[in-house]
């Protein structure tokens, strides 16, 4: 869920607009939990407890295994870079997720309206007009992602598959499979993903900022408790009034918008552009996403966690190279954490919820 | 919540009952060459709970969901406060205030109580939900209902008891100052000592005014909540009576005597072996 604040879990008078104090008012009665376990698990609700855990013993060690390189300066803000375009993906496929869909078309729709993009900037439209059609694309691919699954009723799965191997083939088609490369990059790349000072470069704010808007969205808004309620349970919502629909299409689009803008500061960053760049975005997102805490059910998950998921996909990335271990091991390595992720998740769920119904 | 029972004359028995504030009149619905409800007449009263009984395809659930909004009738009117209403949409229903409880619920698992309570109706301030007033207004409904000390509103409602759920459905009911409340198979699911915790949640939503509609095919559960039985057979109201503390037998008698005078049998025609046997299907 949402994380939510302390102020949701004590049961105090009415009338009150802050956090009751610890031991006002009522106990929690019952005898159904002490209150020292009670906040045990109320920590552990957090859903993004378990991530933050895995991503600060992850620090740790590498930090230990690279004699100092790792947790160097440069080397996070290179590690920020490195994550921020798949943190942008990761954003939106994880909001989708709490929908309780999914999108293997991200890569695709990533690549195809970046390239758009570049050959418009390219071929001397305005870089901003280039901009606009890239979020148009992204707009087009999430809505069409979206009708075809609600109005077929298929799964997601299977629509954005089917979309994947579409934008793929059409990318393809457009670029005849060459690299575009901008040779003089007008200010709206260097605004997407130059360096802003040093080694920090502008994609990393643009990657916190669409974590903030995203996560308020998510946890914060109406539209956000409705995104929770029909990736929980879209009957029920549909019962109690939530346009479940234009709820789901919505979800696909915010998606689809997240991975076209990722495109575009790719572009920004390496000022060109090529059909196979963000072409496993889908999976890495997904999997980050999972291992930040994001049910593949849908209904539950956080922004937050989603982010700090991506963050350890990338430390994994970084931090083997810098041991001296084989970078090869890489997707190894993430196929292991996954799965030891989503076990750990179930664990703490059934431990915070009590048996599963 | 005090005492169960209400203190105003609210039941079958007594001498003024006031005008019904839903009334289905004359009401059919077919599918197809089926006749699923047939020339139906029934009315709900505030502060009354009708128990609707019946076999498996004797027409309930048509009913609910005609009530409910989710079906139209084809024939006949349905009246709210005296006035013809059309129902086109559960939406429909739940702005005319009818509220229905289905057997699942309408609550999501994976989000909070507070959540729950306010979905679809949330609060806002500005751009965003307003969580804090959201739970507040919760912590002071759950307070209401008998459920504030046992409960924080930040908690996952799949940590609910089965009880606890319904007691949360019909809460939200009440709050949002509903003027009727469906409930579909409430304690079907539920243990003995829930089914009464649950009871006692339908007796508040009575004291508080709502009609209450409420459909279970458990005849030994039925008598201690309802008011009125309303009886079906195969589409059609086969009794209409107040409680007067009939036993289960005599319950099971109006869903046999709609049966025999579809097979135009006389009751009196015959033995008591072949009325048990009957009596037993």
């Amino acid at each position: 869920m949402a994380p939510t604040p302390a102020a949701a879990a004590t049961v105090s008078s009415r009338g009150d607009t802050s956090p009751a104090p610890p031991g006002g008012s009522q106990p929690v009665a019952g005898g159904w939990q002490l209150a020292a376990s009670s906040a045990l698990t109320r920590l552990l609700r957090q859903r993004e407890l378990g991530i933050a855990l895995v991503a600060i013993i992850l620090f740790v060690l590498f930090s230990l295994l690279s004699h100092g390189t790792f947790d160097s300066v440069q080397n996070w803000a290179a590690i920020g870079s490195a994550t921020a375009e798949l943190g942008i993906v990761t954003v939106g496929v994880s909001l989708l997720m709490v929908s309780g869909e999914f999108d293997l078309s991200v890569g695709a729709n990533f690549a195809f309206a970046a390239l758009v993009m570049a050959l418009m900037i390219h071929d001397g439209y305005p870089p901003l007009e280039a901009l606009g059609a890239d979020i148009g694309i992204g707009i087009g691919v999430g809505l069409l992602n979206g009708l075809v699954t609600v109005m077929l009723d298929i799964p997601s799965f299977i629509t954005t598959l089917g979309t994947f191997f579409l934008w793929s083939g059409v990318t393809l088609l457009v670029t005849g499979g060459q690299t575009v490369t901008i040779l003089n990059p007008p200010g709206v790349l260097t605004a997407l993903g130059g360096s802003v000072s040093g080694q920090i470069r502008a994609e990393i704010f643009w990657w916190l900022g669409a974590g903030l808007v995203i996560g308020l969205l998510l946890h914060r808004t109406v539209t956000g408790n409705w995104l929770f309620a029909v990736g929980g349970k879209r009957f029920a919502a549909r019962e109690t009034g939530v346009p479940v629909v234009r709820t789901r299409v919505i979800a696909f689009v915010i998606c689809g918008v997240l991975a076209a803008f990722a495109g575009a500061v790719q572009l920004g960053h390496l000022d060109s552009m090529s059909a196979s760049f963000g072409s496993t975005y889908q999976l890495e997102a997904i999997a980050a996403s999972v291992v930040g805490g994001c049910a593949l059910t849908g209904g539950r998950g956080s922004i937050l966690g989603a982010m700090i998921g991506t963050v350890v996909l990338q430390m994994l990335d970084n931090g083997l190279i810098l041991s001296g271990v084989s970078p090869y091991w890489y997707e190894s390595v993430v196929g292991v954490i996954v799965i030891a992720a989503v076990a750990l998740h179930v664990r703490i769920g059934r431990l915070t919820r009590g048996a599963e119904q | 919540m005090t005492g169960g029972s209400s203190t105003e004359g609210v039941a079958g028995a007594a001498l003024v009952q006031p005008s019904p504030w839903f009334e289905a009149r004359r009401v059919g619905k077919r599918f197809g060459s089926v006749v699923a409800l047939e020339e139906v007449d029934v009315a709900f009263r505030p502060g009354e709970i009708v128990a609707l009984i019946g076999d498996n395809g004797s027409g309930k659930s048509t009913f609910v969901k005609i009530a409910s909004g989710v079906y139209q009738p084809d024939g006949g009117t349905l009246l709210i406060e005296g006035r013809e209403a059309r129902l086109r949409s559960a939406k429909d229903a739940r702005q005319a205030g009818i509220e229905t409880v289905h057997q699942d619920l309408g609550l999501v698992d994976s989000m909070s109580i507070a959540r729950n309570f306010f979905l679809g109706a949330e609060l806002r301030r500005g751009p965003f939900l307003d969580l804090t007033r959201m739970e507040r207004e919760t912590r002071k409904m759950l307070v209401e209902i008998g459920l504030g000390n046992l409960r924080a509103v930040g908690q996952e409602v799949s940590r609910l008891s089965g009880g606890e759920r319904q007691a949360i459905s019909i809460g939200r009911a009440v709050a949002f100052q509903k003027r009727m409340l469906i409930l579909d198979e409430p304690t079907s699911a539920l243990s003995i000592k829930e089914t009464e915790t649950v009871f006692e949640f339908i007796r508040m939503a009575k004291v508080r005014g709502l009609a209450v509609l409420c459909v279970m095919h458990n005849l030994v559960q039925v008598r201690d909540i309802a008011d009125r039985f309303v009886v079906f057979w195969h589409g059609r109201k086969v009794a209409d009576v107040a409680n007067t503390g009939q036993s289960e037998k005599e319950l099971a008698e109006y869903i046999l005597e709609g049966k025999l005078s579809e097979l135009g049998i006389e009751r009196s025609s015959l033995d008591t072996g072949t009325l048990r046997a009957l009596m037993q299907e």
